[in-house]
């Protein structure tokens, strides 16, 4: 995938870089707004990460502002250090996409990132979903493995539907409380590790091969690879 | 109503005035009385004699007249108290204690006052002439002067008494002013102490309430409110400082260690790991803090949407229902009755989540957490989040929603400092308040919102 990546600080920049390039992205930096500006409307990038504040003062929800009204509907992740909910809604009321406050993990990035290419792919609205042997029909509300019936929860459901539309990324703690719950917190409790855990519970316990696993450090995957 | 100026110039002023006034007062009708009756009777006593004398003229002439006032005014000093003087036609004295007509006497006959020079000197006279049958002229006159001493008396005892008011007033003013100042002085000086930082002084209260008794009370109610903000701040820096302080030196001995003894890379590793989650305990520490700085400012209010509070608590129960299980703890949700509010639902959910959390944390393995929604008032809608466990002593319960504040510090993992303060200040934002209780055994936390926040504090 080709990235943009608008970043003034340095190390932060050098270091976003890296990891993308070791996780098979082509990454071209912009440590202005203006060049980046420049990056963004005269090439094709299959997402772009934004910092908000940049050199000259500028914000960089203004470029992404920019961006939309000029058409472009790139995904934009916007990294922030501002730590407002407020700032938050903002950043995706001007048309970013998603929104990472620093400092962050970059696990959090990447993750998050995945995320965005992936929804960008495929725009259909999909009423079955599978995995291996994992079937989620979304209309009847009905899970089965191996043409067994799972029961969830509905929250469980929407635990599930959650990672099997990110199948084979990882997804961390984070993703889950604002995208399943809705929640912008971080609890002092592991209960998001608890309701995972509940979920592999049903659909993994008594079956050959487990597909729910954590990554260490980082959060869950939902894969069928070894 | 607005009350004149309190001035120590303004007092004595007034009072000077109000003194001169009621001098006057008392000076002046003493005065016309003693002018007009004294007088009065006076010129009746001459009139009277006159009268007398006119008679005897009348009845035995010239001579008679002549005889009976000669007998009157021996022994009398010339023109001292009684002047009678009987005049010939022909302008000749014939009798009387004056040496002859004197000048500046009304040339009518009748009744009167003037001034004439006896000896060269002047004297004020209340006098009764007459013309008596063929041209004989008889004077009689009542000397003023013997009663200027009285009067002089009278006008300087009154000019004392003045010149005392007078003075009286102006000490009374440097005296008002310099127990004034006396005050004021005192109110400068705590002041400038507080200045200094020694904010723990407060004004003396006078022992008589006037009115620098009320400024003084208002004074030291508002020092005592910058005494306890400032001290906030002062905890909050050092609970910054030392909150912070141990993350950060942990990471930096970590960090130093390994610069230093260079262990395997798997140790490495382990190393770096521990180090990063170090990084992130500060970086919590610091989101609550903004959180918090950001809930107070009161700029959340405009992601206020109606919220229904039951579906609210239902859903943070559902949320933490398994963490309760695992801990064999009985979490418990109870609507009670309509429950909509206008609130901003992901602090409210924020609020909420950190008093489950808080008694998770605290309640006994297989105890109970009972969540409930209630309307106690019109405009009031109460979330409550009861626990079983050892609950909060009374005398700390107002300080737990300080930030920082830990009941003690073995329950000191980061972030518990701040989860109450946070539920308190969401509970500000929405009009309401954090309510800390004995559930007996156990906290019982209320969580106040308003219905319609539009009455909510913007602290």
């Amino acid at each position: 995938m080709k990235l943009l990546l608008v970043e003034d600080n340095e190390r932060v920049a050098r270091f976003v870089k890296k990891g993308l390039t070791e996780a098979g992205h082509t990454v071209d930096h912009a440590d202005n707004g203006r060049d980046g500006m420049y990056h963004a409307v005269s090439e094709t990038y299959d997402a772009i990460v934004m910092d908000r504040m940049l050199p000259g003062g500028i914000d960089g929800l203004a470029i992404v502002e920019a961006l939309r009204q000029g058409g472009n509907h790139v995904p934009i992740l916007i990294l922030s250090a501002l730590d407002g909910v407020d700032d938050r809604i903002h950043g995706l009321k001007s048309g970013g996409d998603d929104y990472l406050v620093k400092p962050f993990a970059f696990g959090e990035l990447l993750a998050r990132l995945d995320a965005l290419l992936r929804r960008s792919q495929h725009q259909a609205v999909e009423t079955t979903l599978a995995l291996d042997d994992l079937h989620m029909d979304m209309l009847a509300h009905k899970v089965t493995r191996a043409g067994k019936p799972v029961a969830l929860q509905p929250r469980e459901f929407k635990l599930l539907e959650y990672l099997m539309r990110h199948a084979n990324q990882v997804v961390t703690r984070t993703m889950l409380l604002e995208n399943v719950w809705d929640y912008h917190f971080d609890p002092q409790t592991n209960v998001i590790d608890v309701h995972v855990s509940k979920l592999r519970q049903k659909i993994d316990a008594g079956f050959g091969k487990p597909l729910l696993r954590t990554v260490r450090n980082a959060g869950y995957m939902l894969t069928d690879q070894p | 109503m607005r009350l004149p100026g309190f001035s120590a110039r303004t007092i004595a002023l007034g009072y000077g005035i109000v003194s001169l006034l009621v001098l006057a007062m008392f000076a002046g009708p003493l005065w016309y009385a003693w002018h007009t009756n004294i007088q009065e009777v006076r010129t009746e006593l001459i009139t009277a004699d006159a009268q007398r004398l006119a008679n005897l003229f009348a009845r035995g002439g010239p001579f008679a007249l002549t005889t009976a006032i000669e007998s009157q005014v021996v022994g009398t000093n010339d023109g001292v108290r009684k002047i009678i003087l009987f005049m010939a036609p022909n302008g000749v004295k014939l009798a009387g204690n004056l040496p002859g007509w004197p000048t500046g006497l009304p040339d009518r006959d009748g009744t009167g006052s003037a001034t004439i020079h006896v000896a060269g000197e002047p004297r004020r006279i209340e006098l009764v002439r007459l013309t008596l049958g063929g041209g004989y002229r008889l004077l009689i006159a009542s000397n003023l002067n013997r009663f200027d001493e009285l009067e002089r008396l009278f006008v300087w005892g009154l000019l004392a008494c003045a010149a005392t008011v007078l003075m009286g007033a102006a000490l009374g003013g440097v005296l008002i002013r310099r127990a004034l100042l006396a005050r004021v002085q005192g109110i400068s000086q705590t002041t400038a102490a507080i200045i200094e930082g020694k904010l723990s002084r407060r004004l003396q209260e006078p022992r008589d309430g006037d009115e620098l008794q009320l400024l003084t009370r208002t004074v030291n109610r508002m020092l005592d409110q910058i005494e306890h903000l400032v001290t906030g701040v002062q905890d909050v820096s050092n609970a910054i400082a030392h909150d912070l302080r141990t993350p950060l030196s942990e990471l930096r001995a970590r960090l130093e260690e390994l610069s230093v003894t260079r262990p395997a890379e798997e140790e490495t590793f382990a190393e770096i790991d521990a180090a990063i989650s170090d990084v992130d305990r500060v970086m919590n520490i610091f989101n609550a803090l903004l959180r918090l700085a950001e809930i107070d400012s009161g700029s959340r209010r405009n992601g206020f949407v109606q919220v229904d509070l039951a579906k609210l608590a239902a859903e943070v129960a559902e949320f933490y229902a398994p963490v309760a299980e695992l801990k064999d703890i009985a979490l418990a949700f109870t609507p009670r009755g309509a429950s909509t509010a206008v609130g901003d639902p992901v602090l409210l959910a924020q609020a909420l989540g950190n008093l489950v959390e808080n008694a998770l944390k605290y309640a006994p393995e297989g105890g109970d957490i009972a969540i409930s929604v209630q309307r106690p008032r019109r405009d009031m809608l109460e979330i409550v989040v009861a626990d079983n466990g050892p609950g909060i002593m009374a005398d700390e319960r107002p300080r737990v929603v300080e930030r920082f504040y830990r009941g003690d510090t073995s329950r000191g993992t980061p972030g518990v400092g701040l989860g109450l303060s946070v539920v308190s200040a969401v509970a500000r934002l929405h009009g309401g308040a954090l309510l800390l209780a004995d559930n007996r055994p156990g906290l019982r936390a209320t969580l106040q919102v308003a219905v319609s926040p539009a009455g909510g504090s913007r602290v």
